[in-house]
């Protein structure tokens, strides 16, 4: 049961690097005169993915027994948010924007990270 | 195999030690493969850039930003606008000392809608251009055609989108090679393209500042002939035509060169100096251990361990914690700098070209190879001296 | 079985006019298979080092020691390490545990770095006879100090070995276990046929060996 906790924590803290992240240092562009490119509405997704990211991992926190459910759960999020910029939701299109240059790798290596956590925890839980 | 099984035995149990050690040695395969592959990236580069220049002077307006916005439209990928009237072309074939002469036209577009940013669009001659075009054949096995564009590398458009620039439509027929270098945010298209567009532009009321009417140019690349002096022919070209500044290729690449140097050495420097601390470190550690372990060792001799064997065991042990410490160093490594290569080459603003996969692979193999080496050399002194414990006396002292 | 001709243990110290004292003064020993041999003195008489003499770990100043007509301290550092794995056993003073390794591992260890066959049942057997077999699975720093002994008694037992040297074997332990212990080691000496000498200052010893010897000052005495 207490091993669940660690992966539970490492999840909580990815999602709120990328809710806070997407928003802030991880944001995609912004433009000097205040318009919207696609990779704002990236940005958006990423910030609710990682909202409900977080609550799942609060859930598994807080529901020790369901636990293995909330992980399991937490992996098509997962994998929607590697997806979601530059493939589902469109990114600018020069590689050397910020969208495409930090806000897409990091995403992707943030998502990943909780995909291998979440797998982690969900093998824990079904160990017992 | 009783060595190895022995000396995994005693890594997995002391889970403490082993990942100190381990990671120990994954800073300095961090440090070492990833300041070799920046180093690399760097001097890739710059031959980059030193084929993709391939002319011998350029020539430009002598308007007071045209030199500095050319060289960071090369180097950064930034936009640059600025232009000469097109007879400066068949002035400059004039000069003696002139082989070959071709004219490059430049159009920052607007925030075009395919792209939410501006992006530069290059005109050339494809009859007369000896620079571009044969970077562009190997993309693209015929000609550019009218509105066709080849984009660089870093412009997200698929062959066969239609991007629009000024609102013309034009067609991605290529995309290009990597340069490392601001030519890969860049669109081509050839010189009837580029009047279209220039002509969209005025009308959109983007005007480029020439008298009505004459054709436009923005650089000039030049080719001097084999055995003249590069020099004589530049001021020969900045005495014959009016308003331009002819400036040697030569002076851009020594600038790029003179940074990268810089930056290697302290690239080399960095890894110089993790080296030294992490080696000390090992060192330090492997000599401490050896006071912890002389029991441990003195019970395997009396239990009948050669010292052969304990020697070779405690180079297992150290070899498997620098393998360890090698993996997760280039490892980590290759997370920072894959996926954020983009980011490290606009930071450096230098041409940043990675290497080929197979050297990269090799560069990481050598990295592990070296971790496992420095580890193992570090542990000679405890594997000496554990090997000769004495254990008649070693277990006599302090019970 | 094994043989000491004339070994001395020199040591380097001045006292009063010589350079140099004796930790053993030259003797002669053997040790007989069948036969389980104690040897009795006060603590700094000599005792362990005349043991480690014996068993091969410590290289005499003078003199040979015989095993088998196998001059011990003329071997290979390899044949004499696998010698002291196989035919050789010793049961040290103090903690001789490896901490890394479980009870059970521990008492095969020796099998395990000569790479002979592991007997793990004949192992199991010994750790309950020593009454530590509910421990086999432990690890070294969960023992008290009696059964980290009966642990490395149940080692060299694990052994099978020719000879058999144990030091201070009783030492951690209580009544009960001594005579364990001492009868154990007397059965592997009497039904084996094996050798065994046994280095103690406890007084119940006495009664349970074939040959008894003394020590003091570093001269050997057999009584």
């Amino acid at each position: 049961m207490k091993k669940q906790i660690i992966p539970s924590g490492i999840l909580l803290l990815i999602a709120a690097l990328i809710a806070i992240g997407s928003q802030t240092f991880l944001s995609p562009c912004i433009h000097e005169d205040g318009s919207f490119g696609a990779c704002h509405w990236a940005g958006q997704t990423l910030l609710g993915l990682g909202c409900v990211l977080g609550t799942l991992a609060v859930l598994s926190l807080c529901l020790k027994k369901a636990a293995g459910g909330f992980f399991l759960s937490a992996l098509p999020v997962c994998i929607m948010g590697i997806l979601t910029p530059g493939t589902l939701i469109d990114l600018c299109h020069m590689s050397t924007m910020r969208c495409r240059m930090l806000m897409q790798p990091a995403m992707v290596i943030l998502f990943s990270a909780a995909l291998v956590c979440a797998l982690t925890g969900a093998v824990l839980s079904a160990r017992k | 195999m009783k060595n190895f099984s022995l000396a995994f035995n005693n890594l997995i149990r002391r889970p403490g030690r082993t990942l100190a050690l381990a990671l120990l040695s994954a800073f300095l395969s961090l440090a070492v493969f990833g300041g070799s592959v920046m180093v690399l990236s760097l001097r890739s580069g710059l031959h980059s850039l030193e084929a993709r220049l391939g002319a011998d002077i350029i020539v430009v307006p002598s308007q007071a930003q045209s030199k500095v916005s050319f060289q960071n439209m090369f180097l950064q990928g930034t936009t640059g606008a600025f232009y000469m009237n097109a007879s400066a072309l068949d002035q400059a074939l004039e000069v003696e000392g002139v082989e070959k002469a071709a004219p490059q036209t430049f159009l920052a577009s607007l925030k075009a809608d395919c792209c939410s940013i501006k992006i530069q669009v290059i005109g050339i001659d494809p009859e007369l251009d000896f620079t571009v075009q044969p970077w562009i054949a190997r993309s693209l096995s015929r000609g550019l055609g009218d509105m066709d564009v080849a984009v660089g590398c870093k412009v997200e458009a698929e062959v066969g989108e239609i991007i629009r620039i000024y609102d013309q439509r034009c067609k991605v027929v290529a995309r290009l090679e990597a340069t490392g270098t601001g030519l890969d945010t860049a669109v081509y298209c050839n010189m009837e393209t580029m009047n279209a567009l220039l002509a969209a532009a005025e009308a959109k009321g983007v005007s480029h500042k020439i008298e009505s009417g004459d054709e436009v140019i923005s650089a000039i690349y030049v080719k001097v002939k084999d055995g003249c002096d590069i020099d004589k022919v530049n001021s020969r070209l900045n005495g014959h035509i009016r308003k331009v500044t002819a400036v040697r290729t030569r002076s851009m690449i020594t600038g790029v060169s003179d940074s990268l140097s810089g930056i290697s050495r302290t690239i080399t420097l960095l890894i110089a100096a993790v080296w030294g601390l992490a080696l000390i470190i090992l060192l330090l550690i492997s000599v401490l251990i050896i006071r912890e372990r002389v029991r441990e060792f003195a019970v395997l001799r009396l239990v009948g361990a050669s010292r052969g064997m304990l020697g070779r065991m405690v180079l297992t042990e150290s070899s498997l914690c620098g393998l360890l410490g090698g993996l997760i160093g280039v490892g980590a490594a290759a997370l920072l700098l894959f996926p954020f290569a983009q980011l490290i080459e606009s930071a450096l603003q230098l041409p940043y070209l990675m290497p080929s996969a197979a050297v990269i692979l090799l560069l990481a193999l050598g990295t592990v190879l070296l971790a496992v080496a420095v580890s193992a050399l570090s542990s000679m002194i405890a594997a000496y001296r554990l090997s000769r414990v004495d254990p008649g006396t070693t277990l006599r002292e302090g019970n | 079985m094994i043989k000491a001709e004339h070994i001395s243990m020199r040591y380097f110290r001045k006292t009063g006019t010589a350079n140099y004292f004796y930790a053993v003064q030259p003797t002669d020993l053997s040790i007989q298979p069948g036969e389980l041999a104690v040897l009795m003195g006060r603590s700094g008489s000599g005792k362990t080092t005349l043991l480690n003499m014996l068993s091969g770990l410590l290289k005499p100043t003078e003199g040979t020691v015989r095993m088998d007509d196998l001059d011990l301290y003329s071997l290979d550092d390899r044949v004499l390490s696998r010698l002291r794995g196989t035919k050789i056993a010793v049961v040290p003073q103090g903690r001789s545990a490896i901490d890394t390794l479980t009870v059970l591992e521990n008492v095969l260890l020796p099998a395990r770095l000569c790479a002979c066959p592991l007997h793990v049942e004949a192992a199991v057997k010994h750790l309950e006879h020593l009454g530590i077999a509910h421990l086999k699975d432990a690890r070294p720093p969960e023992l008290s100090g009696g059964e980290l002994r009966r642990m490395s008694i149940a080692r060299a037992l694990s052994q099978g070995p020719d000879i058999l040297f144990a030091d201070e074997p009783t030492s951690d332990l209580d009544d009960e276990n001594t005579f364990l212990v001492l009868s154990m080691l007397r059965a592997f000496a009497h039904e084996e046929k094996k050798a065994v000498f046994v280095v103690t200052h406890e007084n119940d010893a006495r009664q349970y060996a074939d040959r008894l010897y003394g020590m003091d000052g570093g001269i050997l005495t057999e009584k």
